[in-house]
């Protein structure tokens, strides 16, 4: 009897037909992802000309990435571990990697849905609108900043094994990071916290994502904060594959 | 390749650690096709030390597993796509249908799975009515008869049963017993892992028992009792004069509750 392999495409499109349905079944979640980002843009229409359209875009946007990294994404990979999802897929004759790559193109999905709604919702409601340049880059540093947040997401669910746990501390990093990013951005909180922002993992992807809605602002600062992002997420995403383990027991 | 000395599986040597605490000291044990062998052993035994590395969820230290002739370290996928497996509490994503849960999983065994081959796998299992509903939404004995379908969906030649009658009333454990027989006569080999000392004599070929991380016998249930029904410990077991391979069991691995 021969043994016959399924190739990777047949996996991956297994995998990827299985975490998108699940990811339409839970599409209240998922508009509830949307919602703060774009809420948080609509307040902020009285405002948006005086900080600026960029910034107020970008700083949405990085809300939105921020939910999809830490309440999206690690929530469902610790669900999952905890319920011996996982276990019962890597019994199957599939790279483990395959089953990784699947959860975060759907994830890159929710990334792109998260931009997307902040720019119609920009264009609508504040009458923000870019060059098509400017979404362009909107779009690939939403990407390098959603990796950002995929990272730490993981990194968390590498640390910490139980499933009610991680949910409690994304809740508690999501929380702190647009409350002292946002609030920190604008100055608010002082010069030393907003020094500290500013080189945060909130503060250096809001800070590329606006700078690449406006290319012309585009400075060394702002090279160095593409550098930062970069770095923050290999470290995180190193830090939890390294510490991930497929078994919550 | 095939399976060498007509084995489906070899198990030689296994050693599993976990840090200093030895689970699975050189443990060796071989299943052909067409047998029914039954793992036995009390709680932390290192039933699933040695169930987990034939699965490849876990590195063992040392030793040899070979499935259909494929060692586990060296060709994992091809080990793994000759063996099904029903885990102990399986679980899949809640949201799924079981009709999605089955196609997700014949999709990554590579198997083609049209609307009437599903209808006709779930009428089989008599499940006709559940393609739209949630596995969670399903009886204990209807999420058995699911899991081990998914488990045999590419025709394994090494099924691994892990406690699959755990919970289930008598008559799911009858039919579920009567589907590993079905198995059995179609040349699968099976690796069973019970508490049930009933289900281990009603339907295992051979039996290993093991405790503390070492078989401690192996043979034929009918076999093993004839061997240790003189033993004192087996005879101190017994409580109703006949010695059964509870007795047997119980002889061989102590009084004590374990953990």
């Amino acid at each position: 009897m021969q043994t016959i392999i399924p190739s990777s495409k047949t996996v991956l499109t297994a995998l990827l037909k299985a975490d998108f349905t699940t990811q339409w079944r839970n599409r209240k979640a998922v508009v509830l992802l949307l919602l703060v980002p774009v809420i948080i843009l609509i307040s902020w229409k009285g405002v948006a000309d005086k900080l600026g359209g960029a910034f107020v875009l970008s700083n949405c946007i990085t809300i939105g990435l921020n939910a999809v990294g830490l309440m999206g994404y690690s929530n469902s990979i610790a669900r999952d571990r905890d319920k011996g999802v996982f276990q019962r897929l890597r019994v199957a004759p599939l790279p483990s990697w395959s089953i990784m790559v699947s959860r975060l193109l759907v994830q890159l999905t929710m990334i792109l849905l998260v931009t997307t709604a902040v720019f119609i919702a920009g264009s609508n409601i504040d009458k923000i609108t870019l060059a098509p340049l400017g979404y362009t880059l909107g779009y690939m540093t939403a990407i390098s900043g959603g990796a950002v947040y995929l990272g730490l997401g993981q990194a968390i669910v590498g640390l910490i094994k139980n499933a009610e746990t991680v949910n409690s501390t994304t809740r508690l990093v999501y929380f702190v990071f647009i409350m002292v990013g946002m609030f920190g951005e604008l100055g608010m909180l002082g010069e030393k916290i907003g020094a500290i922002v500013k080189w945060s993992p909130y503060g250096v992807v809001k800070h590329i994502i606006s700078s690449a809605m406006q290319p012309g602002t585009w400075d060394q600062q702002t090279s160095i904060a593409l550098l930062a992002t970069v770095l923050y997420a290999i470290v995180f995403a190193a830090l939890g594959i390294k510490k991930f383990r497929w078994n919550a027991r | 390749m095939d399976q060498q000395n007509g084995y489906i599986l070899q198990v030689e040597g296994l050693n599993v650690c976990y840090g200093a605490f030895k689970a699975v000291t050189n443990v060796s044990f071989n299943v052909s096709p067409g047998e029914i062998f039954g793992l036995l052993g009390p709680n932390g035994a290192g039933k699933t030390s040695t169930l987990s590395s034939i699965e490849g969820l876990m590195q063992p230290q040392s030793g040899d597993i070979l499935v259909a002739g494929y060692n586990i370290k060296e060709k994992p996928l091809y080990a793994k796509a000759n063996t099904g497996v029903q885990l102990q509490s399986t679980s899949f994503q809640p949201e799924l249908f079981v009709g999605e849960i089955i196609q997700l999983y014949a999709g990554i065994y590579g198997v083609e799975m049209n609307q009437d081959k599903l209808d006709n796998i779930l009428s089989d299992i008599k499940l006709k009515d559940a393609t739209t509903k949630r596995f969670g939404q399903l009886s204990g004995g209807q999420q058995q008869r699911v899991s081990l379908v998914i488990a045999m969906i590419h025709n394994p030649r090494l099924v691994l049963l892990d406690e699959p009658t755990s919970g289930l009333d008598p008559q799911s454990r009858r039919q579920l017993w009567e589907r590993m027989e079905s198995l059995r006569s179609n040349n699968h080999a099976i690796l069973l892992t019970t508490h049930s000392m009933e289900e281990a004599e009603a339907v295992c070929d051979r039996i290993a028992i093991i405790d503390h991380g070492q078989i401690v016998a192996i043979d034929t249930p009918s076999a093993l009792i004839d061997k240790h029904r003189h033993d004192p410990e087996v005879i101190k077991a017994s409580r109703k004069g006949k010695i059964t391979l509870e007795d047997v069991f119980i002889g061989l691995t102590g009084f004590a509750i374990r953990s």
